[in-house]
C-alpha cells in the first residue's frame, strides 16, 4: 500500500470516527434531557449550590437533572440568545436578581408557588425583587449580602485596644456605623515593621464593582436606588452624594489601585492580611483558604450603617422556568423541591441558602458564624433590593463603575461625576 | 573591522536585541501563565504579584483535570476542530479552484463576498443557529458546532487557497492534460501535490480557528458537546476567579496546537510564503 494510500485511509478513519463521534454527542459527561430528566442552566460558581438538591430530586422522583454551567457572562449571552431565537436548550434557569426583569416576559409566573407562607420565610426585598409587573418569576435559590469582615488579631490585641481608646475616646470594636468605620479604618493603617511603609490598612475601596457603593447609598436612607418605580434617577441628589464622599474618603485608608479592585483582589488582600477589615459578600467566610495569614483570625458582623441605618445589597439567585419549555410540569416541581429543601445547600462551596428559617437554625452553630450577621443585614430596614430595571445590567457597565472607578481618582468632582451619571442613566432609561 | 563591517555588526546587533524582546514580548504572558499554573491559589492572587512561584505545586492541575466534563470536553475540541477543518477544505479547495480557474464575475463576485462574510460578527450568525440547528435534530452535538465554525474559517480558507491555486502555472495543468488527464485529474495528480503545503496551512488556520472559538461554542454548546474554552472559563465565577486551576487548564489546552506547530512550523512558512511570488 502507497503512503498516499495509507494517509488518506487514516484520514477517512478519522473523519469517520469524528463523525460517528460527534454525533453521539462524544464528549458528553451526562445525557441529552430525555422524559427522565430535566436541564438546569446555572454559572459555574453557583452550580455547587444546586447538586445536593439535584441528588435528592433524583432519588425522590426519578426524575434526573442535568446542569449546563457557563461562566457569569456567558449564561447571560446565552439566556439572551436563546430567548431572541425561541429556541431553548434548557427547563429551569438559575438567574441573577438583577436579570430578572430582563427575562421576565419569557418566564413562567410561579405566583401560586408564592404563598403567604413562602413570602413570609423569605426576606423582603428578595419578595419584591422576585416580582416582575405584578408577577413572581424567580423562586430565591440561595441569598447573599455583604457583611463586615474584621481581623480579631488585631480588635483583639489589648496594646491596640489601649491605643485606639487613647486617641479616639471610645473602645475598640468592630463598627457600626459610617463614623466609627473611618475612625477604626484610619487607626488600623499601619506600620507594623517600622520600614517607612504602610503594611495593614484599614479598609479596601472597591473601584471596579458597584454594588459595594450602592449598599453604602442605601445606608444613607435612599428608597430609590439610582432609578425610582417612575423612572426618576435620583443619581446627583444629596444621598448619593453623601454616599460617594464617605466611599471616597476611605481612600487614604485603603491600598492603591482602588480603580481596578474587585470582589477577587479584595478577598484577596484580605486573606493575604493587608486589611484589617473588609466588607464583603458573606459567602467568602467559608472560602478562606488554610494558608491564608488570617485563618483562626477572622470575625464577622453585621454590616455597617450610615445616617439611614444597617443595609447591604441583596445578592440572590432565582430558580426561573422558561414559558417555552416543554417539560413546564417537571420544571416546576424541581423549582417547588429546591425551594423545600433549600437546607441541602448550607454544606456546599458557598455555603448559602435563601429561608430565613434555614439561615437561622444553622446561626448558631459553629462555622455558620456569617449567619447571623447575613440574616441581619438583609432584615434591616434600610436594605433594598436593586431596581427591577430591564436596562440595569447596562446602567451598571455603563454608567455606576466608570462614575465609582473615575471618582477613587484623588481629586474627583463626585457631583460632577453623579450628575454625568445621571445624565447617562437617563439617556438609557428612556 | 571596516566601516562597512562595523555598520553590518551593528545593524546585526541591534535585530538581535529587537528579536530578543519581540520573543520576550510574546512568550511573557505564556510563560507567566506556565508559572501561575503552579502557584498556590494564596500566591496566583498575591498583591504585589510574582513572576515565579515561591513554592512550586501540581495542585491546580489536579484540581483542573478532576473537574467534571474537562476529559470530556478536551475530546470535544478535537472532535469540533477536525471535523471543523475537514468541512473547510472540502468545501474551500473546489470552491477556491473554481474561482482561480474560471475567472469569472460571479466568482469575482463570490470571492469578495467570502470576505465580506468574514467582517460579518459571528453573533450576527449564532443566534438564527440555535433555532435552526435544533430544528434539525443537531443541536448540542460537535457536527452542529463544527458547522457553525466553518462558517468562520471557509472564507479565510477560501482566500488562502486562492492564492496557492494562483501561483500554480496553468501550464501544468495543460501538459497533464496533453498526457490525457482530465480537468478533474490534472487537479487531483498534479495541482493539489503541488499545494500540499499550502493545503497544510490553510488546515492548520481552520484547526486553531475551531480550537480556540468560544462564542459560537457558548451559543450552541450544553452538556455533550461543550468545548475546553467554555470549561476554562467557568473557572470565572461571578464573586472570583480560580486563578490556578485556570491557567492550568489553559497550559494544558495550549499543548496540543503548540506540538502541532512545532512540527508543522516548516510547512506553515512555505505555505506562507508560496503564493508571494508568482513564478
Amino acid at each position: 500500500m502507497s503512503r498516499r494510500v495509507l494517509a488518506g485511509a487514516a484520514g477517512a478513519l478519522a473523519l469517520a470516527t469524528a463523525v460517528v463521534l460527534s454525533g453521539c454527542g462524544a464528549g458528553g459527561g451526562a445525557p441529552a434531557a430525555g422524559d427522565d430528566s430535566i436541564t438546569v442552566l446555572v454559572e459555574a460558581g453557583g452550580h455547587g449550590e444546586l447538586q445536593p438538591i439535584a441528588d435528592q430530586f433524583e432519588k425522590d422522583t426519578g426524575t434526573s437533572v442535568t446542569f449546563v454551567e457557563l461562566p457569569y457572562d456567558g449564561l447571560y449571552n446565552r439566556l439572551n440568545s436563546e430567548f431572541s431565537s425561541g429556541s431553548l436548550s434548557f427547563d429551569v434557569a438559575a438567574l441573577d436578581s438583577i436579570w430578572l426583569p430582563t427575562f421576565a416576559e419569557a418566564l413562567t409566573p410561579l405566583d401560586d408557588m408564592m404563598t403567604d407562607e413562602v413570602q413570609s420565610d423569605l426576606f423582603p426585598a428578595l419578595v419584591t425583587e422576585a416580582q416582575v409587573d405584578d408577577s413572581f418569576v424567580g423562586m430565591p435559590a440561595w441569598t447573599n449580602s455583604e457583611i463586615l469582615y474584621y481581623r480579631t488579631d488585631l480588635f483583639e490585641d489589648p496594646a491596640q485596644q489601649q491605643k485606639f481608646k487613647a486617641e479616639y475616646g471610645y473602645d475598640l470594636v468592630p463598627p457600626t456605623t459610617w463614623e466609627q468605620y473611618a475612625d477604626v479604618a484610619k487607626f488600623f493603617t499601619q506600620d507594623t515593621d517600622s520600614d517607612g511603609q504602610v503594611d495593614v490598612y484599614g479598609t479596601d475601596v472597591k473601584g471596579a464593582v458597584e454594588t459595594e457603593w450602592l449598599a453604602t447609598l442605601s445606608q444613607t436612607g435612599e428608597k430609590d436606588m439610582v432609578v425610582g418605580d417612575d423612572g426618576t434617577v435620583s443619581l446627583g441628589d444629596a444621598d448619593s452624594l453623601a454616599a460617594l464622599d464617605f466611599y471616597t474618603s476611605l481612600l487614604p485608608y485603603a491600598p492603591s489601585g482602588a480603580a481596578q479592585l474587585d470582589w477577587a483582589g479584595s478577598q484577596n488582600l484580605f486573606n493575604q492580611g493587608q486589611l484589617a477589615m473588609m466588607r464583603f459578600w458573606a459567602h467568602a467566610y467559608k472560602q478562606i483558604p488554610a494558608d491564608s495569614a488570617v485563618t483562626g483570625k477572622v470575625g464577622v458582623t453585621t454590616m455597617v450603617g450610615g445616617p439611614g441605618g444597617v443595609a447591604g445589597v441583596p445578592g440572590a439567585w432565582y430558580l426561573s422556568v422558561p414559558a417555552g419549555t416543554s417539560k413546564q410540569e417537571k420544571a416546576l416541581e424541581f423549582v417547588q423541591y429546591a425551594y423545600d429543601h433549600n437546607e441541602l445547600s448550607v454544606d456546599t462551596d458557598l455555603g448559602l441558602a435563601s429561608r430565613i428559617s434555614v439561615l437561622e437554625k444553622y446561626q448558631d452553630e459553629p462555622g455558620y458564624e456569617n449567619y447571623k450577621p447575613l440574616v441581619d443585614t438583609l432584615n434591616a430596614t434600610a436594605t433594598i433590593p436593586r431596581p427591577a430595571n430591564p436596562n440595569w445590567q447596562e446602567i451598571v457597565d455603563s454608567a455606576l463603575i466608570p462614575m465609582i472607578q473615575k471618582a477613587v481618582v484623588p481629586g474627583a468632582d463626585n457631583q460632577q461625576l453623579l450628575d454625568d451619571a445621571k445624565a447617562q442613566v437617563e439617556s438609557i432609561t428612556e | 573591522m571596516n566601516g562597512l563591517e562595523t555598520t553590518r555588526t551593528s545593524s546585526r546587533a541591534i535585530l538581535w536585541v529587537a528579536l530578543v524582546l519581540l520573543v520576550v514580548l510574546y512568550g511573557f504572558p505564556f510563560l507567566y501563565m506556565l508559572f501561575t499554573s503552579f502557584k498556590t491559589p494564596l500566591e496566583t492572587i498575591a498583591v504585589p504579584p510574582t513572576v515565579l512561584p515561591s513554592s512550586w505545586t501540581i495542585e491546580n492541575y489536579a484540581s483542573a483535570i478532576g473537574r467534571d466534563g474537562v476529559v470530556a470536553s478536551f475530546v470535544n475540541s478535537v472532535v469540533t476542530a477536525v471535523l471543523s477543518t475537514a468541512i473547510s477544505l472540502v468545501l474551500a479547495l473546489p470552491a477556491a479552484y473554481a474561482v482561480t480557474r474560471f475567472r469569472t464575475r460571479f466568482g469575482r463576485f463570490f470571492i469578495v463576498g467570502a470576505l465580506v462574510m468574514r467582517m460579518v460578527p459571528p453573533i450576527v450568525i449564532g443566534v438564527p443557529m440555535i433555532g435552526i440547528f435544533r430544528s434539525l435534530g443537531i443541536s448540542d452535538t460537535s457536527f452542529a458546532l463544527a458547522i457553525a465554525h466553518a462558517t468562520i474559517s471557509l472564507p479565510l480558507s477560501i482566500w488562502l487557497m486562492s492564492s496557492f491555486f494562483e501561483a500554480v502555472p496553468e501550464e501544468l495543468e495543460e501538459a497533464a492534460k496533453i498526457d490525457g488527464a482530465s480537468r478533474l485529474g490534472a487537479l487531483w495528480r498534479v495541482v493539489l501535490p503541488v499545494t500540499a503545503g499550502g493545503i497544510a496551512v490553510t488546515a492548520i488556520f481552520a484547526f486553531l480557528a475551531s480550537w480556540n472559538e468560544f462564542l459560537f461554542a457558548l451559543l450552541l454548546t450544553a452538556t455533550r458537546s461543550q468545548t475546553t474554552p467554555i470549561v476554562i472559563a467557568n473557572f470565572q465565577t461571578q464573586f472570583g476567579l480560580d486563578w490556578g486551576a485556570m491557567t492550568a487548564l489553559a497550559v494544558l489546552y495550549s499543548v496540543p496546537v503548540i506540538l502541532l506547530a512545532l512540527v508543522l512550523q516548516r510547512h506553515i512558512v512555505a505555505g506562507l510564503t508560496a503564493g508571494a511570488v508568482k513564478g
